[in-house]
């Protein structure tokens, strides 16, 4: 089952189009990555993901074949938008009240005692809760709902360090007792490796590259070596992106297999920041899942 | 053996009931500050409705005890109609008061309901719970609409009380402009137009104060143009003629109460006065006041009465009149319009909600 899965999904707002084409299936049981500079059309596409947003052209589609946005999808899809807005009048507990009486699956039990353990005081007003607080009540209402699917917009933008860290440690705590599947947008590369399995990025609202992280880590190196010689090597590659000093060169390529490199070139893992990074510099690079290339058909019938 | 056919449940309907207790729950969390100012309000004026009819209970009890409703020529009702024409002033304050109730259920419920949600964002919370966002929506708008029809309707009820004695003697009349938009179905029926309008604009313009400022203005407009135009033009629809009242001039508009001297259908909202003169022509305004003054300043018509003159002379005085028994119809044929409107305008809300991304 795909969680999320887009058909030639496209958004537009007025003259302004925030998505383009795009073809997404997202795995379910995956801690999905969206990544993309301001702009790219991830809050756009997570919206239509929880029927925020409705598609200008194409279809999509959460948890099998339920329509975004529609009543059964309600049900199971949990949403912490953007700065997690709530009633800032209300306090913690009118707040997880209102919740509840907004959903038929509310575990109340678990989100107060989720909250007892962030020692966020119940009779406080939400608005005088720390911007760390309020997106760890969001967090806290949003699983308390039991969902299949938990999508996060920015949820780490407005955080400290620390904040950042206890509030992915809550969603990666959720995660392990209940098996659900995550999507966070974020434009807070270096942070990634450690929270996400699965990649997509978005650059000027088209889908860029999309995959699992370690297949996309394995699949591409970093290769280094004389300048003078950088072109031919490149020309055995996909190079995703060049650079040369006065001798030395650097490539970022894309690899299907064992390739012999000339004597005095190296090849390196890449980073996942590294890689996003790359991608994000050259529009036109894409990484995504389509028809195998020859080379890569034969490997596959080989193995059967 | 007996067939019972059953209808068949929709899955949809039967998977997801409308929350109706929850969302009572969550209209109060989020709403009970305005609804409890509201309801002190409501309080307040029903109060001071109560205090106003006790003033004018005791002379009202002895302008019934002196017979003054069968006749009112006797001597002491002269008095009483003029203490009661002297004692208004609370009772054109409550009428003036419960003018503005659809006002400020347009502004401070109606038009914060969603501008408030989309300016601070917090429709990206509620419309992706559960519950979905048109149900919210709905649910919502209706309960605060019942909240809103109980106390009106309450308060209608309680001004209509207050004004029976008024109604009675004959110094105010539920058919005359301002008592028409305040008592009985017409108030619920404005404020309920009030609170939709208030809806619709919050969630067109998206703004609060914008939303708020643009629904005063609207049903503000509206409830002046009905005191002013409206209710006088509803009211000549379909109106009778007679000639057997007495003349009283051009500008009636007044309840032709019992006991009076005016002849012609009794408890009757007489609406508008007209002569005809030879060949039934009907005479402009200038010469019928010619002819008025004639008839009440010439000495002939001390001996044979202005009925007389006027056929002596060839001239026939109209009054248009509404019977007593249409006045509820009017009130609910208006209360219907007003609530058709209000029905369109949060059909139109759902449908901007629904689109609005």
């Amino acid at each position: 089952m795909n969680v999320v899965e887009t058909s030639g999904l496209a958004k537009r707002y007025r003259r302004t189009w925030a998505l383009h084409d795009c073809n997404l299936a997202v795995p379910a049981g995956r801690i999905v990555a969206l990544v993309g500079p301001n702009g790219a059309g991830k809050t756009t596409l997570l919206h239509c993901a929880v029927g925020l947003c409705t598609a200008t052209n194409g279809s999509i589609t959460v948890l099998g074949d339920l329509g975004a946005g529609s009543l059964e999808a309600l049900e199971r899809v949990a949403f912490v938008a953007q700065d997690a807005p709530l009633y800032r009048y209300l306090s913690v507990r009118s707040m997880v009240a209102v919740t509840r009486n907004l959903n038929s699956r509310f575990d109340q039990a678990q989100a107060e005692e989720r909250l007892r353990g962030l020692e966020i005081p119940p009779d406080r007003k939400v608005g005088k809760l720390s911007g760390g607080q309020q997106a760890q009540l969001a967090l806290t209402l949003a699983l308390a709902r039991g969902p299949d699917l938990l999508v996060l917009d920015e949820p780490l933008a407005r955080l400290d360090p620390l904040a950042r860290h206890d509030f992915m440690a809550l969603v990666m705590a959720a995660v392990a007792a209940s098996g659900f599947s995550v999507i966070f947008s974020s434009h807070v590369v270096s942070e990634l490796e450690r929270f996400a399995d699965y990649l997509i990025v978005l650059a000027n609202g088209r889908v860029q590259m999309v995959g699992d992280i370690d297949d996309l880590l394995t699949s591409h190196k970093v290769l280094s070596g004389p300048a003078e010689e950088s072109d031919l090597v490149g020309e055995q590659f996909t190079v995703v992106q060049t650079r040369k000093a006065a001798r030395h060169a650097e490539l970022l390529v894309r690899t299907t297999g064992e390739s012999q490199l000339p004597s005095g070139w190296e090849s390196d893992d890449v980073s996942l920041e590294e890689l996003v990074l790359a991608y994000l510099r050259d529009p036109s690079a894409s990484m995504l899942p389509g028809p195998l290339a020859p080379d890569e058909l034969e490997v596959s019938e080989a193995a059967r | 053996m007996t067939t019972v056919a059953v209808a068949p449940v929709s899955p949809r309907r039967r998977e997801h009931p409308v929350p109706w207790k929850a969302m009572a729950r969550v209209t109060w969390l989020q709403r009970r500050s305005t609804l409890i100012g509201l309801l002190v309000v409501f309080v307040a004026c029903a109060v001071a409705i109560v205090v106003g009819q006790a003033g004018t209970h005791a002379a009202y009890a002895s302008f019934v005890a002196s017979g003054c409703v069968q006749n009112r020529f006797h001597t002491p009702c002269g008095n009483f109609e003029n203490w009661f024409a002297d004692n208004t002033d609370l009772f054109s304050a409550m009428v003036i008061a419960l003018h503005v109730v659809p006002v400020v259920i347009g502004v401070f419920v109606g038009a914060p309901l969603l501008s408030r949600e989309l300016e601070s964002g917090t429709f990206r919370f509620t419309w992706t719970q559960g519950v979905g966002r048109s149900r919210s929506v709905v649910t919502t708008l209706v309960l605060l609409a019942l909240f809103v029809t109980v106390a009106t309707c309450v308060l209608g009820l309680v001004l209509n009380w207050f004004a029976h004695p008024f109604e009675v003697i004959g110094i105010e009349s539920q058919w005359q402009s301002g008592l028409f938009d305040t008592t009985g179905p017409m108030l619920v029926a404005w404020t309920l137009f009030g609170l939709a309008l208030g809806t619709f604009l919050g969630a067109l313009i998206g703004r609060t104060v914008a939303a708020m400022a643009l629904t005063a203005a609207i049903v503000g407009g509206f409830l002046v143009a009905s005191f002013v135009w409206l209710v006088a033009r509803l009211e000549a629809i379909g109106a009778l003629a007679t000639t057997r009242l007495m003349p009283m001039g051009l500008s009636i508009g007044q309840l032709n109460v019992p006991g009076a001297q005016f002849n012609g259908p009794v408890g009757s909202w007489l609406v508008r006065a007209w002569f005809t003169g030879q060949g039934g022509k009907r005479l402009s305004s200038a010469a019928a006041s010619n002819v008025i003054g004639r008839m009440y300043g010439g000495p002939a018509t001390g001996k044979v009465g202005p009925l007389h003159w006027l056929s002596v002379h060839h001239y026939i005085y109209w009054v248009s009149y509404q019977p007593a028994s249409r006045f509820w119809i009017f009130q609910v044929i208006a209360a219907a319009i007003l609530v058709v409107l209000a029905a369109l305008l949060v059909f139109a809300t759902v449908r901007l909600v629904r689109r609005r991304a």
